[in-house]
């Protein structure tokens, strides 16, 4: 018996060897795509509602098309779903012609339903879309992802009921509609004014305390929120419903259905980038039946999933690769060169350049910082890199809720004493320029205003007179940054050059990212690395985070006057006039210096010269459909216009 | 026997549910959750978002509704930061890979240190023993990465055989499996060497080549089968280890594999992820300390299994 049992280890371990190697190669060897490029980090989701981020952005604008979409060069809005659309006068209403032969991946044509079911399915508070606030410029969206905090006496609004709770997820509840009378809250007080504007933005409210009054047809009713699996155990207390959620009014927000083929948004306030933010990815549509025909998530699944865009998913190998291939439902598929994709889930990128080095893909988007001094410095010169700016600054943010950032005196000094092209010449090196202002060039027709330069005679002034006279009685201050090798360069040489100019003691600390973005909003710290990427090209993007009790404003900083100027940028129809009220808020910004900009980013891609469509753009967007492979091409590659 | 396995269950359930117990504590009470993210979210958004993983209930009730699913129900939840898979799913996609990749490099490092490791025994002293024990420090000595890079620079740049990364062919498991288990082949050739040479000064040895038994009998079968329990015991946590995944190895070669979720679930505070994965980690270790347990019993008719 035990003479057996020993012989058969050999046997075990050998079965053990071949299963191994077997299950190594049953993914077999596929016939290579047209086109492989490195996507960063394994996308969250193919759901475009609910996704942030770039791996996501690329996945996403490979499988939908929005009702525009942008230009791969400018940027620009170009007809996507829709082929045309009209612009009142007041620049509040856009008017939206789909066309007729735009379909889904299973055949079935694109309609203005779609993007209605689309729209409020991004803003309804269930799909907990962190990006809703892209939609928000449409009129009274924000309202209705507010859902029952959002939501006023006197406003009409929906009730959606509960469901079976075993059923499929994506599935809404029946609607009750009615106006608003009044919110109760735990105490059976109604809630009123300012008191209830203060509980509903108290992040700590458990709403299922209140108790909604509203007239429906059947009479004054009382609603409370409940979960379907606790609506389903339990009854409601006497006279009360339970409710999924409450809603405003779906007919009250700016989106309607004209036909078929037209649909209508209104905004909020005249917003000159509204086309813009037609064509960024969370504003995608989704296919209401595919949808609800399987549930979330398992609707993005890819034997489930129903696209609109150039592609179609083929198979999804969780962080590994995923393959899209040509949709042949897709209405310009005539202009679409590449038959297949291959997105590789690779998130070290030294490992990324292996294989870009290697000929396995085409197409990195970052490289490591060292390895990309080297690559610039080669002779002759690559031509398949180029650095360019791109929208996106790196900045310190300083607490002015502390001493001693409480004093405008202190924190220009902070910014004069910081030699910044030794950072970016010696540190960096890949081109990036230094920066005196938040918002970063390149915007057409805004000059961002400058903060003081480096000036340190006058830093040590300003110190002195703030009552720290070469750095005496300065309290030890300590620089924060998420950890990450390059973000700690920065700070010791910050560390070093404030030391050094002010004569200050400082400290750095790193924070895993979690820890970071925590610390970060609880304003637990002195100072703090940032990077901020514009959502759309415009500087309204950087600028609105910087209002009174923003939530990314992070600082503690306010001004009136900065509010003001930002609020009236947003209902300013003129266009330049509108530029310039931003313009002078940002000089407000970078007066008062609640925070230090030092650099912009560069774009980083490495991309085969063989590869053609591919261009630098300032958000770094290179839509797929674009690209061709074209082997004899001997013409330069527009990729590296500005680098020959 | 019947009795010891039903034992070692019994406390298996023990020790993953402490394990589960202690990781549960530890997440819930470090900083920052897994929906913190660097732009604000709507606090009604967040409430939805966080409703979805019952992060909104008290932490007792939380603790109730997840000991209940992932015990009583097998599941261990939906995954916080791939929106799109379940924490079962991630395992079944990632935990074969790592396993296959573990399994083979494994077979290198066994096979390897064990031969290396009886040569060198066997000619204990000679420049070659000296050598085999160099390679060997320098094997444990080395880290993962600097093996890895050198690799690559050697195999992949200078002299171009194998591919830089991925998975799906032979040539891009060579690599891989080489790294993960060149460590774990220096260990087991200086532990082989070392319990050979305890083995090799026995009596019976002595009595063995008296009696006429050439040398490389009394080596490979009076002398190995009596020097492998520590190589056994060795093997057992090892194996655990290997089987589940190297963050370092797969993040180098671009492995989806399992190993990189230990570290980037508990940053990205993907707590049901995390769970999965901690729970996995101990289920193949208690595994594997249990078969450690009874092939004792195989390999030394002296040991008597309780």
């Amino acid at each position: 018996m035990r003479l057996e049992g020993r012989s058969l280890f050999p046997w075990i371990a050998g079965a053990a060897i071949l299963f191994s190697i077997g299950w190594a190669l049953n993914r077999g060897q596929l016939p290579p795509a047209d086109f492989t490029f490195v996507n960063g980090t394994e996308v969250k989701s193919l759901d475009p509602a609910i996704v942030t981020g770039q791996p996501e952005n690329r996945m996403i604008n490979a499988l939908f098309e929005g009702l525009t979409s942008w230009n791969p060069e400018t940027l620009k809005p170009e007809p996507g779903a829709a082929e045309r659309w009209d612009v009142s006068d007041d620049l509040l209403t856009y008017t939206f012609h789909l066309r007729k032969d735009a379909k889904w991946s299973d055949g079935s044509p694109v309609t203005a339903h779609d993007f209605l079911y689309s729209m409020r399915r991004f803003l309804d508070p269930r799909t907990a879309a962190e990006y809703s606030y892209q939609a928000w410029y449409v009129k009274n969206a924000k309202k209705y992802s507010g859902g029952g905090r959002a939501v006023r006496p006197g406003n009409n609004v929906e009730v959606e009921l509960n469901v079976d709770p075993d059923g499929v997820n994506s599935i809404r509840g029946e609607l009750v509609r009615g106006k608003l009378v009044r919110i109760e809250n735990k105490a059976d007080q109604e809630l009123q004014g300012e008191d209830l504007d203060k509980a509903a933005a108290d992040a700590t409210l458990n709403i299922e305390d209140w108790t909604f009054v509203i007239a429906t047809e059947a009479g004054e009713e009382r609603f409370r929120y409940a979960d379907d699996a606790f609506a389903a155990r339990n009854d409601p207390a006497d006279g009360e419903r339970f409710a999924r959620q409450i809603l405003l009014d779906l007919h009250d927000v700016g989106m309607r259905v004209v036909d078929d083929h037209t649909i209508e948004f209104t905004l909020e306030n005249p917003t000159p980038y509204f086309l813009n933010l037609l064509g960024f990815y969370p504003l995608f549509p989704v296919q209401q039946k595919c949808v609800e025909a399987y549930g979330s998530p398992q609707w993005t699944d890819v034997e489930n999933i129903v696209c609109n865009g150039p592609f179609k998913p083929e198979f999804r190998h969780l962080r590994d690769r995923t393959r899209v291939v040509k949709n042949e439902h897709y209405w310009d598929r005539d202009n679409v060169k590449l038959n297949s994709v291959d997105f590789l889930a690779v998130e070290s990128s030294t490992t990324a350049l292996n294989l870009y080095l290697t000929g396995e893909v085409d197409w990195i988007y970052d490289v490591p910082a060292a390895a990309l001094r080297t690559l610039l410095q080669e002779q002759p010169p690559r031509d398949d890199i180029n650095p360019q700016p791109m929208l996106n600054t790196y900045f310190y943010l300083l607490n002015t809720k502390r001493k001693p950032f409480d004093d405008v005196r202190v924190r220009k000094a902070l910014s004069m004493a910081m030699d910044r092209t030794e950072l970016t010449g010696r540190l960096l090196g890949a081109g990036e320029l230094p920066t005196y202002s938040l918002v970063p060039p390149g915007l057409p027709g805004y000059d961002p205003p400058q903060s003081p330069h480096e000036n340190v005679a006058e830093a040590q002034r300003l110190l002195a007179e703030a009552g720290y006279p070469g750095g005496r009685g300065f309290p030890t201050i300590e620089i924060l940054y998420n950890t990450h090798e390059g973000h700690q360069a920065i700070a010791q040489l910050i560390r070093k050059q404030w030391q050094q100019n002010l004569g200050i003691k400082v400290r750095t600390r790193n924070e895993e990212w979690a820890t970071f973005n925590s610390s970060q909003r609880q304003l637990n710290f002195d100072v703090s690395r940032r990077g901020w990427i514009g959502d759309y090209a415009d500087p309204n993007t950087f600028l609105d985070m910087f209002v009174t009790g923003g939530e990314n404003n992070c600082t503690g900083w306010g001004n009136a006057e900065y509010d003001k100027l930002i609020a009236d940028a947003a209902v300013e129809t003129d266009p330049t006039e509108r530029l310039a009220i931003l313009r002078q808020a940002e000089t407000i910004l970078m007066d008062e210096q609640p925070i230090i900009p030092f650099y912009d980013y560069v774009s980083k891609n490495m991309v085969k010269p063989y590869v053609r469509g591919f261009y630098n753009n300032i958000q770094d967007t290179h839509p797929l459909s674009a690209l061709s492979i074209d082997h004899d091409e001997q013409t330069p590659n527009p990729f590296m216009r500005g680098r020959e | 026997m019947i009795n010891f396995i039903g034992k070692r269950l019994f406390w298996l359930l023990i020790t993953m549910w402490a394990v589960f117990t202690v990781s549960f504590i530890l997440m819930r009470s470090v900083p920052g959750g897994p929906f913190d993210r660097e732009k604000a979210v709507a606090p009604e958004i967040k409430r939805n978002l966080e409703r979805r993983y019952n992060l909104d209930k008290p932490v007792l009730v939380q603790y109730g509704l997840e000991l209940q699913r992932v015990f009583l129900h097998g599941d261990l939840g939906h995954c916080m930061n791939i929106a799109d898979a379940s924490v079962n799913y991630v395992i079944a996609q990632g935990l074969p890979i790592s396993a296959a990749l573990g399994i083979l490099a494994m077979t290198f490092a066994v096979s390897f240190g064990v031969l290396t490791g009886v040569v060198a025994a066997a000619m204990r002293g000679s420049p070659l023993d000296v050598g085999l024990r160099l390679a060997a420090t320098a094997g444990i000595a080395l880290p993962n990465f600097v093996v890895a890079g050198i690799c690559i620079l050697l195999f992949v740049f200078w002299i171009p055989l194998l591919p830089a990364a991925g998975w799906g062919s032979l040539s891009q498991l060579v690599l891989p499996a080489f790294c993960l288990g060149a460590p774990y082949a220096a260990e087991v050739a200086r532990i082989t060497r070392t319990s050979m040479l305890d083995a090799l000064s026995h009596d019976y040895i002595r009595t063995a080549r008296a009696k006429g038994v050439s040398r490389t009998r009394v080596v490979l079968v009076h002398g190995l089968r009596n020097s492998l329990l520590p190589v056994v015991s060795f093997l057992g946590p090892a194996v655990a280890g290997i089987l589940t995944g190297s963050l370092i190895v797969e993040q180098i070669f671009g492995i989806p594999g399992l190993g990189v979720y230990f570290v980037k679930s508990a940053l990205q505070r993907d707590y049901t992820l995390s769970m999965g994965v901690v729970l996995l980690y101990t289920l193949v270790l208690y595994t594997m300390n249990f078969l450690v347990d009874l092939s004792y019993a195989y390999l030394d008719p002296r040991v008597e299994l309780e």
